[in-house]
């Protein structure tokens, strides 16, 4: 156990086995993470990407299985992890301006579980939240109440947010739907200075082509179908078992995959 | 006359209100007040309105038995059975509207009406000799504030106020993002509890003052004042709090003086405030945006006619009919009478004895400037916006009031001399080096 503590796989998941209702939405994934990379997870509607995300940050009950981060349980380590969820469920009238939601990523910058609760944003934490901003060029709407911002906007927030949390492993849930090629370009770039740094980037998405641009990849429909570099794991047949009869989505990947080579 | 006037004791009516009672009285309502306020603040954002209903009402059974064990309303059995009646409540309704497809709203009625009726069977078997009052626990009673509930108010309210104010920070992160609230390892639900404990230790407070039906308003009539006004949390749990003390403060003064239930007053005063905000707020307040465009409209007319003075005059016809100008700008007589007023004031324009207008020097050049940032605007439209030179003159018609922006848009067409129509553009009045 005490060996185990100081490990350094960012993160380990054993068997995890999620299900809603009656129905298995994940069925024993297994997989680890390196420090430095970024993995895609890829899979249809439904196969439960998002749903994988959730049971990592335990925040579904599990059926069976464990989440290690850095060898210690999630639930112990969550300060080392951010999040940016698919669907925001924030209330949008809530009175916040932009640089208050990225300051919220600053909470829990502590040991101590009382400290964490009681401590005060100070001049770092502002510095670290404008300059996540600047990151995603939106320092000019730091002071507009969230609202105003269109989509592609509010969705660099929240990634300004995860950013300024200065967390070891970033788990994404589809961050590049709904924005522009520009902020595309942007989000990437920074994912390629967040992996040089060493941390551990876990992206979803289910557009194939960013396959290229991808260090590691699973492809995932309730289970793992494969996982592996893209140009190992992203094998015709594999994609086919991943998206089952879907002939569209098929010429899709088949279309990236030529692309790749 | 004079008969009737000395018969009211002037001197007893006026201090009335400043009397020890009151001072005690006020001083802890007003506490209440900024209390609920404050924590209303959370109840309102996290859409807890009905939930605070609830509470107040399920506390009853827990009030009741409270009574039943200690056999009187003292403070620490008032208040443990009224926060854990509370945090049942609050228990409860989480059970049912997660563990079935029951809506909240609905788990929460089922959930306090059936705590409520608990408590209402318990009040009638009651053994004998025992009374509970139960009208005041519904509609308050004033008169009987103890020094007892006076000293309840004296503690849970600073605590609830130094407990949202510690935990400002993580409450914020809670209400408005609970999935990464708890992805970060903020305590949600623990906060939710304490969020339900602190709002039923708030309602046992102001029970005997306001009574249960009426607490509910002081928490969400001042924090939904104070969420009209500012896009800041803090500015708005600030804003809340004063709102809810001031109205405690002058229910309690008008109903000392008139003899009114102290409760109904305040919670008057809390909507009276809320109702001006609506009317009143700087950028949703129903008033100032009338007034706004209103303002907005007049100013757009007065120009409107210094324009067409402006253009209806040349070297010859010195003199424009008021007829032609009304014709052409579609603003009535009377109100152009106005306009005409206001703009001779503003030594802008003369009119004659013949009903004709004639611009000033000072009223050509406002004219010279209309015409200018109406043509700027027209070579905008179709060179930057692409739009074709038969459609600008309508929109441009609009723009040109946007007087800010001429210089800028000048500079950002470089100086154009002409327009697209082929009409000479004015120099600005500080005509800059291209
Ligand atoms: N709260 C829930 N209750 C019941 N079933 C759920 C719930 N959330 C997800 N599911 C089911 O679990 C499965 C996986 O859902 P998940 O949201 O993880 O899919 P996804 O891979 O993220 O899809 P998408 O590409 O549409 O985002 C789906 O079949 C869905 O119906
Ligand atoms: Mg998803």
């Amino acid at each position: 156990m005490a060996s185990d503590a100081g490990s350094t796989i960012p993160l380990h998941a054993r068997n995890l086995t999620v299900s809603f209702a009656d129905r298995a939405a994940l069925r024993s994934i297994s997989f680890q993470l390196q420090s430095g990379t970024l993995t895609g997870i890829i899979g249809p509607n439904g196969a439960g990407k998002s749903t994988l995300l959730r049971a990592l940050l335990g925040l579904l009950p599990l059926d069976a299985g464990n989440v290690k981060a850095f060898g210690l349980p999630v639930a112990k380590n969550r300060q080392r992890i951010a999040y940016v969820p698919q669907k925001q469920t924030v209330d949008w009238d809530f009175p916040v301006t932009v640089l208050d939601v990225v300051l919220m990523g600053r909470y829990g910058r502590s040991n101590s579980r009382l400290w964490r609760l009681l401590r005060r944003p100070g001049e770092t934490d502002r510095l670290a939240a404008e300059q996540a901003l600047a990151q995603l060029g939106m320092s000019d709407f730091k002071d507009r109440h969230i609202r105003q911002l269109s989509g592609g906007q509010q969705q660099r927030v929240f990634l300004a947010r995860a950013l300024c949390q200065e967390a070891d492993i970033l788990l994404l849930d589809e961050p590049l739907t709904g924005v522009d090629v520009a902020t595309e370009e942007i989000i990437f770039s920074l994912i390629d200075k967040l992996t040089a740094a060493g941390k551990t980037l876990l992206l979803v998405s289910h557009d194939l082509s960013i396959l290229d641009r991808l260090h590691q990849v699973m492809l995932l429909n309730r289970r793992i179908i494969a996982i592996g570099p893209p140009e190992q794991a992203a094998t015709k047949n594999n994609l086919r078992q991943t998206y089952g009869g879907r002939l569209a989505l098929l010429d899709q990947a088949e279309a990236a995959l030529t692309k790749m080579k | 006359m004079l008969d009737i006037f000395s018969q009211i004791d002037f001197q007893h009516w006026l201090l009335r209100p400043f009397s020890e009672r009151w001072w005690q009285e006020t001083l802890c309502s007003m506490l209440v007040g900024v209390t609920c306020g404050v924590l209303g603040c959370y109840v309102v954002l996290r859409r807890m309105a009905l939930i605070g209903d609830a509470l107040s009402h399920a506390v009853l059974p827990g009030v009741v038995i409270a009574f039943l064990i200690t056999n009187n309303t003292g403070i620490v059995g008032l208040l443990s059975g009224a926060l854990l009646a509370g945090l049942l409540t609050a228990v409860l309704i989480n059970l049912i509207s997660r563990a079935s497809r029951t809506k909240e709203d609905s788990s929460i009625g089922i959930v306090f009406t059936s705590l409520f009726a608990i408590g209402i069977i318990l009040v009638s078997a009651l053994p004998r000799g025992l009374h509970f009052d139960l009208k005041c626990f519904l509609f308050g009673d004033p008169l009987a504030v103890g020094a007892t509930d006076l000293l309840l108010m004296v503690i849970i309210c600073p605590v609830v106020l130094a407990l949202t104010t510690a935990l400002y920070h993580p409450l914020k992160l809670a209400s408005f993002d609970p999935v990464v609230a708890a992805a970060m390892g903020v305590p949600v639900m623990t906060l939710h509890y304490l969020l339900m404990g602190m709002l039923s230790a708030t309602v046992v407070a102001g029970l005997k003052t306001t009574g249960v039906i009426l607490v509910v308003a002081l928490v969400i009539t001042p924090a939904s004042a104070a969420y009209l006004l500012t896009n800041r949390l803090s500015r708005m749990m600030i804003l809340a709090g004063a709102f809810g003390g001031l109205s405690a403060v002058a229910g309690m003064t008008l109903s000392f003086v008139t003899n009114w239930p102290s409760g109904a007053t305040m919670v008057v005063f809390a909507t009276a405030i809320f109702g001006l905000v609506l009317l009143l707020s700087p950028s949703q307040g129903i008033v100032i945006k009338m007034f706004r465009r209103r303002k907005m409209q007049w100013i757009v007319e007065c120009e409107d006619v210094l324009k067409t003075v402006y253009r209806n005059t040349h070297e010859g016809i010195e003199w424009c009919n008021l007829r032609l100008v009304t014709n052409v700008t579609r603003i009535s007589l009377r109100r152009l009478h106005a306009i005409v007023a206001q703009l001779e004031k503003k030594h802008l324009l003369h009119l004659n004895s013949d009903n004709e207008l004639q611009l000033t020097a000072a009223g050509r050049i406002r004219a010279l400037e209309m015409v200018r940032s109406h043509r700027l605007w027209e070579s905008y439209l179709t060179e930057r916006a692409g739009m074709a030179v038969a459609d600008v003159h309508e929109q441009a018609e609009q723009l040109e009031h946007v007087h800010e922006l001429v210089d800028e848009v000048d500079r950002n067409l470089g100086h154009p001399r002409v327009d697209p129509h082929g009409e000479t553009i004015p120099p600005g009045k500080k005509p800059t080096p291209s």
